[in-house]
């Protein structure tokens, strides 16, 4: 992180914009700042941009048009910001390829903790990582993830409910599969920071997602533990775009 | 069936008129008929041919030397006389007159004695048999069919009047459950279509004012979210930290008055497709979020009932009903207990308990209704839209459930939920 980031803000309201661009600033990014979908077109090539974030409800062409437009000419992370109810198009923009999203109105630290989420993994996996294609479905062991929607649904296509941590613990996991990931990783992960000697969270984490994957907590099969203190996913993954 | 008992009466009535006139033509003819016999016979075959004589009931011959009526009793009324045509008797072809007629009563028999030529007396009493007018089987019969036919026509008859006006007070029910509920056929009779129409049109019009309010709530909620956007990026430079903090509080506030504003209104066109969906796994879901997000702590909530079920639901709207439930109990009653008992039949109970003081019982009710809450939680101390428990009923509703409350008799309310299967 010592390469100061920059990141492109593309909002049409004009305080949101100038604030959040100060807020950002402050905590240490370089901001450019964009109107509409054309301005942002027009900065586009004039910086090396690590991350956009974009409001989808865009006076002209709109947000999505603007993101379909971004994955063409790259991989760069992009955070959306979306109304309370335009579940479609978030729908649609995570299947386009967008890397996370915000509802309006938004907190400033829990968006500033998606920029960071989302930027760890992308520079993570090698900066310009070779991105997949977003999957659609992520099956494993007879169950369905679909990412677009947070939904996970069981092997006889009921629909399981997960809180917000179990679904972003399940993620990770279906990302790397049969692979060994200590607490310390994990909550990096997730959460941006090492884990402390009391911290539980993990744990209860994976205890109250085993139990809704019908995983025996004392003999698991799915998520299994790993002596010294990590979890691996036994399972094949299959992504499906 | 007055009708009927009338109609009934007034046959009968005609029935005993015909009945008596019959019989006493009958007995008039069969008394002159003897008369004659007896003064055409010769004296000495009188006796055996009177014997002989097939007499109908009612009347009785006897041939005496004195005449059964006495001087002292009294004279038949003129209505007898007339009826059993006793002048004819007298009135006959000279031949055949009787040289003396004497007419009596006798308890309830009139007697006639005739008097033959050679001095004999023709002695008759004739007695009145009492009508009776339901004698007859056929008569049982008819008069049974015609009541229940008619019973048949009174019922269908009332039947179809009242039902247009059990249908109108149907629908005004319905109506005030949901709005949207369809109109009334306008059919039927013409006042019927009538007020069928004007329902409807009320109906429409009501229809259109909670329409009109509901899509005013959603645009200012709509509109509010980006000033609170922007207040919510001012207050992060704010150098006072607790000045800070209280502002970001507020705005919170504000925020999740908006959104259960905004879901209000949007629950009447929600659109959200009906999955299979694990109700055990959104009941966990709804308290573990509660303890993630910090309104509770670990210990304030606990679920009881099976490891899986499933219900056909809208998972998001589901969701939201419960976690409604769920934050009204950690508000008012410290902690949220979820129990679920599957019902025979299908049915699923869902019950969201707490150990608060529980409410007043007449208001068990109605504080499901917008923006109603409880005088003393008035002050934002508890917080609150006043939106929540209307927002879960309309949710469940929506699902053909239910929810209410219940104070329990050891303390503490129940929110107890039903779920088709």
């Amino acid at each position: 992180m010592e390469q100061t980031q920059h990141i492109l803000i593309v909002d049409d309201d004009r305080e949101i914009r100038d604030l959040l661009g100060r807020f950002l600033e402050r905590q240490g990014f370089r901001v450019s700042l964009a109107r509409d979908a054309r301005e942002a077109r027009r900065l586009w090539p004039l910086g090396h941009y690590h991350l956009i974030v974009l409001d989808l409800m865009l006076p002209g062409e709109t947000g999505l048009d603007l993101a379909r437009w971004l994955r063409g000419q790259s991989n760069v992370p992009i955070v959306m910001l979306t109304a309370m109810g335009e579940e479609t198009d978030r729908i649609v923009g995570l299947e386009l390829g967008a890397d996370d999203y915000v509802p309006k109105p938004f907190n400033p630290r829990e968006l500033l903790a998606r920029i960071r989420a989302v930027l760890r993994r992308a520079g993570g996996e090698g900066g310009e990582r070779a991105r997949e294609p977003p999957a659609r479905l992520i099956r494993f062991a007879g169950w369905t993830l679909e990412p677009a929607r947070r939904r996970l649904t069981d092997p006889q296509g009921a629909e399981v409910p997960l809180t917000g941590g179990e679904y972003e613990l399940l993620n990770v996991l279906v990302e790397r599969p049969n692979r060994v990931l200590t607490r310390d990783m994990l909550m990096d992960l997730l959460h941006g920071r090492q884990a402390g000697p009391f911290d539980r969270a993990i744990d209860v984490a994976v205890s109250r997602l085993r139990r809704k994957l019908e995983d025996d907590g004392r003999n698991p099969s799915l998520i299994k533990t790993v002596r010294g203190g990590g979890y691996v996913l036994a399972a094949t993954v299959e992504r499906v775009s | 069936m007055l009708v009927q008992a009338a109609g009934l009466t007034i046959h009968a009535l005609d029935r005993v008129d015909l009945q008596r006139i019959a019989q006493a033509r009958e007995v008039s003819a069969r008394a002159f008929g003897i008369w004659r016999t007896m003064l055409l016979a010769p004296p000495d075959r009188r006796r055996p041919l009177l014997e002989e004589a097939d007499l109908p009931p009612g009347l009785a011959a006897t041939l005496d030397r004195e005449p059964a009526v006495v001087p002292g009793l009294p004279p038949p009324p003129p209505h007898l006389l007339r009826l059993f045509r006793v002048e004819a008797l007298m009135g006959g072809p000279p031949r055949f007159r009787p040289r003396d007629t004497l007419t009596g009563m006798r308890g309830d028999r009139m007697l006639v004695s005739l008097r033959l030529p050679d001095g004999d007396w023709l002695n008759l009493a004739i007695r009145l048999t009492p009508p009776r007018p339901w004698h007859s089987e056929t008569f049982l019969a008819a008069f049974a069919l015609m009541t229940v036919a008619a019973m048949g026509l009174i019922l269908w008859a009332t039947r179809r009047l009242t039902r247009p006006v059990r249908q109108l007070a149907e629908a005004a029910d319905r109506l005030g459950r949901d709005v949207n509920a369809p109109p009334l056929p306008e059919d039927g009779p013409r006042e019927v279509a009538t007020a069928a129409h004007a329902f409807n049109t009320m109906a429409g019009r009501i229809r259109r004012f909670v329409q009109d309010r509901t899509q005013m709530l959603a645009a200012i909620s709509h509109d509010l979210r980006t000033p609170i956007t922007r207040m919510r990026l001012r207050a992060e430079f704010v150098e006072d930290e607790e000045l800070r903090a209280k502002m970001l509080a507020d705005l919170a506030e504000m925020e999740a008055m908006v959104n259960a504003s905004l879901a209000f209104a949007r629950e009447e066109s929600a659109s959200e497709p009906t999955v299979p969906l694990d109700l055990a796994a959104l009941a966990r879901t709804v308290l573990d979020e509660a303890v993630d997000s910090g309104e509770a702590g670990a210990e304030a909530v606990s679920y009881a009932g099976p490891e899986r079920l499933t219900v056909r639901a809208r998972p998001v709207a589901l969701k939201r009903a419960l976690a409604n439930l769920v934050q009204n109990a950690l508000r008012y009653g410290g902690v949220a207990r979820i129990r679920i008992e599957p019902q025979p039949g299908g049915v699923v109970r869902l019950i969201v308990e707490d150990d608060g003081p529980g409410i007043p019982a007449e208001a068990l009710e109605t504080v499901f209704q917008p923006f109603r809450r409880l005088e003393d939680s008035r002050n934002r101390e508890t917080g609150g839209t006043g939106l929540g428990l209307a927002i879960a009923r309309n949710i469940l509703r929506a699902h053909g459930g239910d929810v209410a409350l219940e104070n329990r008799p050891g303390g503490g309310l129940s929110a107890v939920v039903t779920l088709p299967g």
